[in-house]
């Protein structure tokens, strides 16, 4: 996920352009390399077994590594091994950028340390970031400044980010945005968590991506935005709070959640406080909008 | 054996509904119904008498823990699969006690609901029909 804010850094500093970019991220996707692939081929792991492990992780907020670790299926010193075998995304855009000549050694190299500079990093931070951590990524990030739930706000965001990685597309990256004082969408799918910690939370998308993010849940190509569609997109919802309930389940916090809800041509007014978050995906974006207070919204 | 079992399937999500019935058909389930409420799965409940529900929990319209208790005192013989994805700590305990079968944790593979589909069979989930 780094890969895709530090691309988007090199844009805005302007040290390399839009098309340039495109061509090193496409370079970079088709050397991608999962690590149960590699794992399956240093025969360490059977392809059922690693299949087994992907569907676990769907389910789990774990890594891959983690889970197969736990499984049995791999050693501590296995999973050690493959990690160094697994190339970063960002030196894989790097290398995309300087094999295509849009970019020197040098300027990558320097183009590192002003990112880490701009975003005033420690050495930890920056080194966790680089290694995929989304967990950090997202905490150094997106900041909920005063916000007496930041701490559940990160987790909610972090855990989103994985989710949409693992299910919908594993280029995004996300920022705040502004929030206005009123909010209106195509397609609005929104769900309550409840209990000692209150949540709205929204998925708000125009008609493409609406149906871009049902396709991609659902498997299967969706053209109109019927109810299946509406289906695919509040499930992936309903999945998001739920894993994220049982996160908090497992550290003793029980909240209970309110069925999803789609609107079409959706208005949020009057707006007192809450969060909007732009995802932005391979192709085009959406927002998510969080609020710790649901009772200070009109949602018509 | 298996297409002798007659099987509810009871989620809010029209996706989820279409998912679930191609592997049960697949599994050779041909007779598989449909509700998108709590409400609706407890009264299909008593018309058909289905030998297996797969309930979800958070539901309008009726949640499916209050539906399980539901459907239990309507026929404590049905087999009632929770398939959830909020598989918190409370409401696995309540759903064993309320006497569900078993809880599926959203996503649900098709590897795992065809292994719990022919293990009912095993287990004699036909004594309805």
């Amino acid at each position: 996920m780094f890969s895709q804010y530090f691309g988007q850094y090199l844009l805005n500093k302007n040290i390399v352009q839009i098309d340039q970019l495109k061509e090193a991220m496409e370079q970079q996707r088709s050397t991608r390399m999962k690590l149960g692939v590699l794992a399956v081929n240093e025969g360490y792991m059977s392809a059922k077994q690693a299949d087994e492990i992907h569907q676990i992780q769907m389910q789990k907020d774990k890594r891959f590594g983690e889970l197969a670790v736990n499984a049995g299926y791999l050693t501590e010193e296995q999973l050690d091994k493959l990690l160094t075998f697994q190339p970063k995304q960002h030196l894989l855009l790097g290398q995309a950028l300087i094999d295509c000549g849009y970019l020197t050694m040098e300027k990558f190299g320097g183009a590192l340390t002003c990112y880490k500079e701009d975003h005033s990093l420690t050495d930890d931070q920056f080194s966790a970031i680089k290694d995929g951590d989304i967990d950090a990524l997202v905490a150094t990030l997106v900041k909920f400044g005063n916000d007496e739930n930041k701490q559940v706000l990160t987790e909610y965001l972090s855990l989103f980010s994985k989710n949409m990685i693992r299910f919908i597309d594993d280029q995004i990256r996300i920022e705040k945005a502004v929030l206005p004082e009123n909010y209106r969408t195509d397609w609005l799918v929104s769900q309550e968590i409840k209990g000692e910690v209150s949540l709205y939370t929204a998925i708000a998308a125009d008609e493409k991506v609406f149906l871009q993010l049902a396709s991609k849940y659902a498997d299967e190509e969706l053209v109109t935005p019927d109810e299946m569609a509406a289906g695919s997109v509040g499930e992936f919802l309903n999945l998001q709070n739920g894993i994220f309930l049982v996160n908090l389940s497992n550290r003793g916090i029980e909240l209970e959640m309110e069925p999803q809800t789609v609107k079409h041509k959706a208005q949020i007014s009057d707006i007192q406080s809450g969060y909007l978050i732009t995802v932005h995906l391979s192709k085009g974006k959406f927002n998510i909008f969080l609020s710790s207070q649901p009772h200070t919204l009109n949602v018509e | 054996m298996a297409e002798q079992l007659k099987i509810l399937i009871c989620d809010d999500s029209m996706l989820m509904r279409k998912k679930m019935k191609e592997v049960l058909e697949q599994c050779g389930c041909k007779d598989v119904i449909e509700a998108e409420d709590g409400q609706t799965a407890v009264d299909m409940c008593k018309e058909y008498r289905p030998d297996v529900v797969f309930l979800d929990i958070v539901m309008p319209n009726k949640d499916g823990l209050t539906a399980l208790t539901e459907i239990k005192e309507i026929d404590s013989q049905i087999k009632v699969v929770m398939a959830s994805s909020v598989g918190t700590q409370a409401n696995l305990i309540k759903s064993i006690k309320m006497g569900a079968h078993s809880f599926l944790q959203k996503p649900i593979s098709s590897e795992v609901l065809s292994e719990l589909i022919q293990n009912i069979q095993n287990e004699g989930g036909d004594a309805h029909v």
